[in-house]
């Protein structure tokens, strides 16, 4: 009977475990930043926008090797 | 390096969440915004690019305290070399020296490494971009981080890529940048280095090539007549790729950019101006750097009036070597051969004080010799 109770908490123990793990998971595949991060589509069109309002971040001046 | 797409370099790979050491990690834990916030643009607001630079701890440190103990110190990180370097060719007054100042943090201070700029995107220097999709990377891919920085001169060298040049022994042999530069040696220990060749847990050649010494070794008679005579590379490297003249300065819409003279391809045995315990040879190979007392003319006229306290032909350790090369492949192709050497002949005339511990008197130059080793 001892036995059957420590196999008892040793399942229950792990399947907590898994269980937070999955939740935590949950949660940040749910943000903001994931959802958008992952999506090239959304990427693709916001990168667009800033690119129309950001000016070049290189010189064209630039020559020779570095 | 050809840039990634802008939306490639931010694209983050779902697995992320199955990684069992950074999975759990939220976003916005390490670079900041509001993850709840559904608008793109004021959900960046407060967005750190970089939360590993300059300082690691938040990010790093947590988990990797003991690497994040040596980080700042760490050659990648500090540039200490350059900040010296520049420091004792500088003039001593204030004025100039903060202009100085000015123009090296735009653009000097932009060369460095941190743990992102490594283990999960490509430098900033290239434009930067996830390596694979923001997962972590233990090992550094070799072409999109190492040489993305040291691009014209080791890439170059090591794979082969400068015409008529052959890649190095040890690209043929597979090997990538870790197998001699390690994760210590990356990561510092702590130590306040003021060149990198003073590393303490730096690469040797010996570290592999343990035998050549012995007795049974095939060579060991000329390995152990040049032993603390000449370095690996003057026997083992081949031509290698030189740059003089760089000049630094802002474009019309305030860009910054450089420019270099000229770079060519030369084999020099020189001095060794960093003579120690550690590098007791004579010979080694040297390499001109693209150093000039002008470079930063655009901010400040005679920032380097020092300049002829250091060298322009610096001490090299090419990556492009081979067993068999045209200086080693007899004695007299080295010996009396006085092309190889760095001569007062081979030196401009403005920077022939800067040199002149590293050239080589005729009268240094080795004998032609009538034996053979067998």
């Amino acid at each position: 009977m001892r036995y059957f109770r420590v196999i008892g908490l040793a399942v229950a123990f792990c399947m907590a475990l898994i269980l937070s793990n999955t939740f935590v998971c949950q949660a940040y595949e749910d943000t903001q930043c994931f959802q958008c991060h992952t999506s090239a589509k959304k990427l693709i069109e916001a990168t667009r926008e800033i690119a129309k309002l950001r000016p070049a971040v290189k010189s064209a001046e630039t020559s020779g090797e570095g | 390096m050809e840039p990634l797409a802008p939306h490639e370099k931010i694209f983050v790979d779902s697995d992320i969440v199955d990684d069992e050491n950074h999975g759990e990690i939220a976003c916005h834990e390490c670079h900041g915004g509001n993850p709840e916030d559904p608008n793109w643009k004021t959900a960046h607001k407060g967005v750190v690019k970089d939360p590993t630079y300059p300082d690691a701890t938040t990010a790093c440190g947590d988990c990797h305290d003991e690497i994040n103990e040596n980080y700042q110190k760490s050659l990648h990180v500090s540039l200490r070399p350059y900040k010296l370097i520049i420091d004792k060719r500088a003039s001593s007054n204030t004025v100039i020296r903060n202009k100085l100042g000015c123009a090296m943090n735009t653009h000097c201070s932009e060369c460095h490494a941190s743990c992102g700029q490594c283990h999960i995107s490509r430098p900033n220097s290239v434009e930067g971009g996830f390596l694979d999709g923001h997962l972590f990377q233990k090992k550094p891919p070799m072409q999109e981080v190492c040489t993305a920085c040291h691009g014209s001169r080791i890439q170059k060298e090591y794979l082969g890529e400068h015409e008529g040049l052959l890649p190095s022994i040890h690209k043929k042999k597979y090997m990538k940048c870790d197998k001699c530069h390690t994760g210590e040696e990356m990561h510092g220990n702590g130590k306040e280095y003021a060149h990198r060749y003073d590393v303490e847990n730096g690469p040797k050649c010996v570290d592999c090539h343990k035998e050549i010494y012995k007795r049974e070794a095939k060579n060991v008679i000329t390995h152990r007549i040049h032993k603390e005579k000449a370095s690996c590379h003057v026997c083992h490297s081949q031509p290698y790729n030189n740059c003089s003249a760089c000049h630094v300065g802002k474009d019309k819409q305030g860009l910054a950019f450089f420019k270099t003279k000229s770079s060519w391809f030369d084999f020099k045995i020189g001095l060794n101006p960093l003579k120690s315990e550690k590098r007791p040879e004579k010979f080694v190979t040297l390499r001109h750097v693209p150093a000039d007392k002008k470079t930063f003319d655009f901010y400040v006229k005679d920032a380097l009036s020092n300049f002829d306290t250091l060298p322009t032909w610096k001490l090299a350790t090419p990556h492009n070597i081979r067993l068999k090369t045209t200086q080693n492949a007899s004695c007299n192709a080295c010996h009396g051969n006085e092309s190889l050497f760095l001569l007062e002949k081979d030196v401009e005339d403005s920077e022939k004080e800067a040199n002149k511990n590293v050239l080589v008197p005729v009268n240094l130059i080795p004998k032609k010799q009538k034996w053979q080793p067998k």
